[in-house]
């Protein structure tokens, strides 16, 4: 699957729909020249470009309500697109999706923010480095955090139901929303925008948009749950004895450190070799090289709790069960950032080694080290020059299980494999237990996959939910179900 | 020969610095701390020294409250052999630090005393002269590189308009600028060997020293916010704003 565009012709809008459309955002509000429209049908990694007749972009939730309901009157399908960092192309038009985009990026307003309640309301369209910022104004924090931080949208994390690096405390963005405001189908407003911790009213209707990927609804606005801000950080940087001992350690973490612990992310050899070589500014916290490293983090929202000590007398226990062999512990805020700029390194030094073969899947915790020993079994059967590259949030079972290509061979040829690598991966996956899709969703990329292992009763499930809520299918159709429209 | 290394215990160079709301200084409660990072290029330095055999053993010393002895465990960390709380909680000015080391220089008969250019809560640039005049040792401030050569050390110092490269005659004083080298990471089996190395402690009255301030802070104030900036039109426009609004060409 390399880079490519579908090739279809564009759809053609119904007459007077543009006009229709200008009427309600205004020229600035409303892109129709193609250069304008690329980045928006440009997939982040460069493997899609989409096609699309034009990106809407209106500025408050009733011009949202207004541009739905005229497409739902002419029956125009919408792709709801936030950032555009998405991994499966949720959020990008394809010629044969027949849609046009609506980039929710002009509602960018923090609407409210209440330390007291602990809550902000923000608006579909602000960047999520915006609003850890806004909540870091009035000395609390928002803990949603993910590589795309500068450039996500909040809409879009909560479509995409996103995780990050903070969910083995804060739970991703499910349990980080208290309300929603949607935009149905058929262009009514859905004010569901309550900041409250207890509400047994009924069907927790927030909770079915929130991973639907803009299939059923467009999320214009939420409320979003606060947490004191840190101020006592203790990160360390981890040499493992051998992969299975990140088990005992992290359960040692939690019975020591408690709920302190924010992140517990998997850090391979390979990786470190990667960052090592491509990235500036980056040097390896450790005196010798090790096989598997953990990069781990605690915080508190007071000084008084006493973190460091506790953190090593934790680190000193591991020690001497030789579940770790060496570590380097932060002594200030830069050191701690040096330790996740390198991580940061892991995601990023991949594309400097040619191709990556993806896979966001989560197995059980108790699992995780079985599955990567399996899996780079099998893969290097079938490939055996080929360079497994897992890493990422052990610490709540997700692991970006990726396959850097053999070093000698091309590209192209070796991404022609995707698809194979990917039943071999995804069957053990889903044959301990696993999910093929931990945290990056479904869209369109994994659409196949996901009809292939999930049962017809629980596909056929969310047709019926999708179909109340959208009955014309209007709303991102062939994204996380298959497109039913003629 | 010994190295005395002494580190100063500073608000952690990231953190957001808040003036307390009755301007009588800077907020320190629930605030997170570090050494000063100039003070840990001192001891890296000096570690490194002990390294290449050119040191017998590193001490660190730091004047303060008893949490200064946190900051003097991570020297220890970073492979200093001993350290030496002064324990005070007085508002410990540049002069009496440096009378307070200069007793401590008296006590331990140190080679070289390696500090921090500069401590970036005050940015006084002034302890490392001030004991070096007090000693009447030479002095070598603002090093970015170094180099022994019998009895005399060969170092740069970065100074305006480039590099000043001087050698200076022990004992000596230096003080350290950024680019001298870059501080490694405290080791887990080094925090722990550090658990176990002796700190002693002594206090400005068993060094006979008086350290009472002789500067008075009268107030303490956030700098005034910067006007937000404004797009210009043009050139002309720009050139005219600077002349007359900005009086600056």
């Amino acid at each position: 699957m390399a880079s490519h565009s579908t090739g279809a012709p564009l759809p053609t809008l119904p007459e007077g729909f543009l006009a229709a459309l200008r009427q309600i955002v205004d020229d600035k509000g409303l892109l129709t020249a193609a250069e304008e429209i690329l980045p928006h049908v440009t997939e982040q990694r460069g493997r899609f470009v989409g096609a699309t007749a034009c990106v809407v972009k209106p500025a408050t939730t009733q011009e949202v309500a207004e541009v739905m309901k005229l497409c739902c009157d002419h029956n125009v399908a919408v792709v709801p697109q936030g950032g555009n960092t998405g991994l499966v192309s949720a959020g990008i038009a394809f010629a044969e999706d027949r849609a046009i985009i609506l980039s929710l990026s002009r509602m960018n307003r923090v609407r409210n923010l209440d330390p007291l309640n602990n809550t902000m309301t923000v608006e579909a369209g602000c960047i999520l480095q915006n609003i850890q910022d806004a909540a870091a104004r009035v000395d609390r924090f928002f803990p949603l955090s993910l590589g795309s931080e500068g450039t996500c949208q909040i809409g879009g994390n909560i479509a995409s139901n996103a995780g990050g690096i903070n969910v083995i405390r804060y739970g991703n963005s499910r349990a980080l929303v208290l309300g929603l405001e949607v935009v149905t189908a058929e262009g009514e407003v859905w004010d569901g925008l309550r900041s409250l911790r207890k509400d047994n009213t009924g069907y927790d209707l927030k909770q079915l948009f929130i991973g639907s990927e803009g299939t059923l609804g467009v999320i214009t606005a939420a409320v979003l749950k606060l947490f004191p801000a840190t101020k006592e950080r203790s990160t360390a940087f981890i040499a493992l004895g051998q992969l299975e001992d990140a088990l005992p350690l992290l359960s040692l973490a939690q019975s020591v450190i408690g709920e302190a612990l924010n992140s517990f992310e998997l850090i391979p050899r390979i990786g470190m070799d990667f960052a090592l070589k491509h990235a500036q500014d980056i040097t390896d916290p450790l005196a010798q090289p090790h096989d598997w490293y953990v990069l781990l983090e605690a915080s508190a929202g007071t000084q008084q709790a006493n973190l460091p000590t506790l953190f090593e007398s934790y680190l000193e226990l591991a020690l001497e069960k030789g579940w770790i062999t060496d570590a380097a512990l932060a002594q200030n805020t830069a050191q701690a950032d040096s330790f996740w700029r390198l991580r940061e390194n892991i995601t990023l030094c991949q594309k400097a080694e040619g191709g990556s073969i993806k896979h966001d899947i989560s197995v059980p915790l108790s699992v995780i080290p079985a599955f990567i020993r399996k899996a780079n079994a099998a893969v290097e059967a079938y490939l055996p020059t080929i360079r497994p590259y897992p890493f990422g949030h052990i610490g709540d079972g997700n692991i970006h299980y990726n396959l850097s290509q053999p070093i000698a061979m091309d590209k192209d040829e070796y991404l022609a494999h995707w698809d194979a690598l990917n039943r071999i991966v995804h069957d053990i996956v889903v044959e301990m237990g696993g999910s093929i899709s931990a945290e990056h969703g479904i869209g369109r990329v994994k659409l196949k996959e996901n009809l292939h292992y999930k049962s017809p009763l629980e596909i056929r499930m969310m047709q019926q939910i999708k179909q109340s809520l959208d009955p014309k299918n209007l709303m991102n159709p062939g994204k996380l179900l298959p497109d039913t429209r003629k | 020969m010994k190295v005395l290394v002494p580190i100063k215990r500073v608000i952690d160079a990231n953190v957001q610095v808040r003036v307390k709301s009755d301007q009588t200084g800077v907020e320190l409660t629930n605030v997170k701390m570090a050494m000063n990072p100039f003070c840990e290029i001192a001891v890296e330095q000096a570690v490194r020294l002990k390294e290449a055999g050119i040191a017998s053993e590193v001490i660190v010393v730091s004047a303060g409250p008893a949490q200064a002895q946190e900051t003097l465990r991570t020297g220890l960390a970073m492979g200093a052999d001993r350290g030496i709380h002064i324990q005070s909680d007085e508002d410990l000015q540049p002069l009496a630090i440096a009378k307070l080391l200069k007793a401590v220089v008296a006590n331990e008969d140190p080679g070289l005393v390696i500090l921090g250019k500069q401590a970036i809560d005050g940015d006084n640039n002034q302890t490392g002269q001030m004991l070096s005049a007090l000693l009447g040792w030479s002095q070598g401030a603002f090093i970015s590189a170094m180099e022994k050569d019998g009895d005399l050390l060969k170092i740069t110092r970065e100074v305006d308009g480039g590099l000043q490269k001087v050698s200076v005659k022990l004992p000596s004083v230096l003080t350290v600028d950024l680019r001298l080298n870059e501080p490694r990471y405290a080791s887990l089996p080094n925090i722990m060997k550090a658990k176990k190395k002796p700190i002693d402690a002594t206090s400005p009255a068993d060094l006979g020293v008086e350290v009472a301030p002789r500067v008075k802070t009268l107030k303490v104030t956030e700098p005034p916010a910067r006007a937000a900036g404004v797009i210009v039109g043009s050139v002309a426009e720009l050139v005219d704003k600077l002349k007359n609004e900005a009086k600056v060409i």
